[in-house]
């Protein structure tokens, strides 16, 4: 499925990624602040499906995501085999402050590893927390000490400043552990994003090239000519190396090409 | 004295089917009398539409009622009529309108309170029924000569503002679909307005009638029944009954492109209060936006197409790239568009495509959504009901180049998009914001980029987006590596592809649109001073639409005319219909009108000799 004219004959590796998730969450704002770092207030909501391609520097390996970001429309559901069916990645999303679209996200994981390629790699994530405070319980070893600043600064509307402790607590429908331990349970990547200060965005497709069978791809890209064994061997070594928990901030600086 | 009645000639337009009328039709269609209050006159199906505008008449007005115009020396050779072609379809039911099909009368609007809906209905008769009396009165006159006098009251400036039109769209149950209302569509007065709206249409049809419109001073409301929905429109600009029928006609297939007619109409089988803007959620935006696009788009007014004026030698440079190879299967269509007009358009043999879908598909294209997008390409399912109401077919969007930069080009050229939506960002209040090209357009926010750029179009009926994709990478570098792009860029930014009706050098002349009936494309100048502001430039339109009307006695005249003038007090206006075009010119209005008819000949001449780049002629099929 690679497409051979774009390897641009570097080590850059293909790895097709798909964007799931009920309408509205901000699917589209994700992959827009990963692909320009940019975010737009108010976007239309993607009709169809929308193809974007981004390079992302991980050591020395320079991966090339072809992202499939998808309409969450109800009606386009029916489309989603034909996005995902080759994919080796997918980002589920989902909105903090919306119960339902964790539930929306979880049939969208079960749907995947059901139907999807059994290596894919699934992130969740849980978008807008730009909407609610980092609450003192919640605020794990995870969120850079950085992002709590930016959230803070992106508090443009009332409803949102720090001053109002109630309402954006209240405003937050999916508690964080909730979600983490869904996604511990179904073994998949877990973040806390916002598309709007761009927290946890970058970290997101740094976690999956991390944690993509790269030599299997390429192996399997290659035809023939790959090191089969190689392939078998060196994903599994990948996986166990990889903790998530560490060097979040290196990461960062690595990816942002 | 205005508010006459109209003949009671059978409407041609609107025919009823009786063999395809079940249960709702049990009535047999009769030419039953058309029921008015003093200013409010209810046009059903039995009758024709109306103009009932009452402003006093200024103006004057020739007709020659299917006469040839033989003293005139009309030159009907100018161009010729090639038969060849067929990349559009161009059978009589190109018009949108004339498709009255009564698909799925089994209809049941439910009743929540049956009392309360017999009472409005009783009032509704009671009240409807009082104009009986007066309509003896003034019925009896030459049914033709009235026309007239009706066509020109409403062909000066009868609407000295446009007030937006309204649309609306709902179920024959009463729920709301899509309202062209700013503000949503939660509003209780909007669910009151809906409400009323289905009553009076169930009046109607409890009679085994149709209702067409109703005229209401200087207001038209305009109902086209598409059951399970029902489109509604209130305008008050005074344009033909047809005119808004087919907005509504384009907005039903609009519709229909999202959801499918096969689809539609097993949802309201199966649940007859069903909620379509759950299902429509995300598709306002292509309403929307082709509400825009109908107000200016003589294209679609004309249903034909409107292709952008090039070179043909680059034109046939892209269509050759653009030839698919043999492994590409299930190809539809490729087009390729910039400015919101087609450059070329490649096709199977054996499938001409519709201006209808095709205007469609141009609306969904330029969709926000997928122009404002920064993907790279965007793959989208697309119902084409002319082509196939019942199933989608997906549609590849990839802009080549995009908008922004061509906006600013339009801006330095001075060119215009001539009836292009881009510019309608100040509808509401803004009657004549744009009445020079000024530097402070492009301050202008962004709603310019709505119809600019270069896309590449690819329609497939398979589900291969890899295959697709890896092949449009390639024509995309063929054109970029043959400098096709380039060269498209380049005349779009020094003008070339829009030009000047002075480039004509016919005095008097101030604008025209021709239409090849041959090619079913048209092409006109921009629209400049005097037609360079909103307001004006809708006056214009509204008159070409009337001459269109009359000349394809598409409001249930008594036959068609080959030729209309209308003089108003800025301008004369000329409708000239032959069998290889359609012409409709606005004069100085001091000229005389043999002038007329000699510039109405000259247009004709000198689009003989530029058709090569007006028109799309020939493209590669496979």
């Amino acid at each position: 499925m690679a497409d051979p004219a774009s390897g641009s004959g570097d080590k850059s590796v293909q790895v097709k990624l798909v964007l799931l998730g009920e309408a509205a969450v901000g699917k589209s704002s994700v992959v827009l602040r990963f692909v320009s770092n940019e975010f737009q207030a108010n976007k239309e909501p993607t009709i169809g499906a929308a193809f974007l391609t981004q390079k992302c520097r991980l050591e020395d390996r320079v991966l090339r995501y072809e992202i499939w970001d998808t309409a969450g429309q109800e009606r386009f559901h029916s489309l989603a085999p034909m996005y995902y069916r080759n994919a080796q990645a997918a980002v589920v999303v989902y909105d903090v402050t919306k119960a339902s679209s964790l539930e929306k996200a979880k049939s969208w994981v079960k749907e995947l590893q059901r139907q999807a390629n059994p290596n894919i790699v699934i992130a969740l994530a849980g978008n807008k927390v730009d909407l609610v405070l980092p609450s003192p319980s919640t605020s794990g070893a995870n969120s850079l000490s950085e992002s709590e600043d930016e959230a803070d600064d992106a508090t443009a509307t009332p409803g949102e400043t720090p001053g109002a402790d109630s309402q954006p607590e209240s405003l937050r429908q999916v508690p964080r552990e909730e979600a983490q331990a869904y996604a511990a349970e179904a073994n998949l990547l877990f973040f806390e994003t916002s598309a709007k200060t761009g927290e946890g965005v970058v970290e997101i497709f740094t976690e999956i090239a991390k944690k993509i069978p790269i030599e299997h791809i390429l192996a399997s890209t290659r035809g023939g000519a790959g090191r089969p064994g190689a392939a078998g061997a060196r994903p599994g070594q990948r996986q166990e190396g990889v903790n998530l928990e560490e060097n979040q901030a290196k990461s960062k600086d690595a990816c942002n090409c | 004295m205005a508010l006459t009645p109209r003949s009671r000639t059978p409407s041609r337009t609107g025919t009823p089917i009786p063999g395809r009328s079940p249960s709702r039709l049990v009535v047999p269609h009769t030419l039953r009398p058309t029921h008015s209050l003093s200013n409010l006159h209810v046009h059903s199906h039995g009758s024709p539409s109306a103009m009932s505008a009452t402003l006093p008449t200024q103006s004057t007005s020739v007709t020659a009622h299917a006469t040839p115009p033989t003293n005139h020396e009309l030159d009907s050779s100018a161009s010729s009529v090639d038969n060849v072609e067929g990349i559009l379809v161009q059978e009589a039911d190109t018009d949108v309108d004339t498709i009255d099909e009564e698909e799925g009368n089994a209809v049941g609007y439910i009743a929540a309170d049956p009392e309360s809906k017999q009472n409005l209905r009783d009032q509704l008769r009671r009240t409807l029924s009082k104009r009986q009396s007066n309509a003896d009165i003034t019925s009896p006159r030459a049914s033709q000569k009235r026309r007239h006098v009706d066509v020109d009251e409403i062909a000066h400036d009868s609407a000295p503002a446009y007030p937006p039109r309204e649309y609306f769209v709902l179920t024959d149950a009463g729920k709301p679909v899509f309202t062209s209302r700013p503000g949503g569509d939660d509003s209780e007065d909007l669910s009151s307005t809906m409400g009323i709206t289905q009553a009076i249409i169930s009046v109607f049809l409890d009679e085994g009638d149709k209702l067409r419109c109703i005229n209401a001073g200087n207001t038209r409301i305009t109902f086209l029944l598409r059951p399970p929905l029902y489109y509604v429109c209130v305008s008050s600009w005074g344009e033909p009954e047809s005119v808004t029928r087919s907005h509504l006609e384009y907005l039903h297939l609009q519709i229909l492109s999202v959801v499918t007619a096969t689809q539609l109409r097993r949802i309201f089988e199966r649940r007859t209060n069903f909620d379509l803007r759950r299902l429509l959620n995300g598709a306002e935006t292509f309403m929307t936006s082709l509400l825009f696009r109908l107000e200016f788009d003589m294209a679609m007014s004309t249903s034909s197409l409107r292709c952008l004026k090039l070179d043909a030698a680059i034109r046939s440079r892209a269509a050759e790239a653009l030839a698919p190879t043999s492994k590409m299967k299930d190809i539809l269509y490729i087009i390729l568009i910039a400015r919101g007009s087609v450059i070329t358009l490649i096709r199977p043999k054996k499938h001409s495509i519709h201006p209808a879908d095709l205007h469609i598909l141009m609306n969904t294209v330029h969709a926000p959504s997928i122009l404002n997008s920064p993907a790279s390409a965007s793959w989208i399912p697309v119902c084409l009901p002319k082509f196939n109401p019942a199933g989608f077919v997906n549609s590849y969007i990839s802009f080549l180049r995009k908008g922004e930069e061509e906006a600013q080009q339009a801006d330095s050229s001075g060119g215009e998009s001539a009836e292009t939506p881009t510019r309608d960002d100040s509808r509401p209040h803004n009657g004549d914001a744009s009445s020079t090209v000024s530097p402070e357009r492009s301050g202008k926010p962004n709603t310019h980029k709505l119809d600019s750029g270069i896309a590449l179009v690819c329609i497939s009926g398979g589900g291969e987006f890899e295959t697709v994709r890896t092949w449009c990478d390639a024509v995309t570098k063929k054109l970029e590596s043959e400098a096709t792009l380039d060269a498209i860029s380049d005349a779009i930014r020094s003008g070339s592809t829009e030009y000047s009706v002075s480039e004509l050098g016919i005095p008097g002349l101030r604008h025209f649109v021709y239409k090849s009936r041959s090619h079913v494309q048209v092409t006109l100048p921009t629209f400049e001073e005097p037609y360079d502001s909103l307001h004006e430039k809708r006056r214009i339109i509204t008159l070409y639409q009337i001459l269109h009307d009359a000349i394809h006695a598409k409001s249930g005249q008594e036959g068609p005319l080959k030729l209309q003038y209308i003089r108003t007090e800025r301008e004369s206006v000329m409708g000239w219909i032959t069998q290889p075009f359609e012409l409709y010119i606005a004069l100085s209005p001091r000229l005389p009108k043999s002038a007329a008819v000699g510039a109405a000949n000259a247009v004709a001449r000198w689009v003989k000799k530029e058709e090569g780049r007006l028109f799309l002629r020939d493209a590669p099929v496979f």
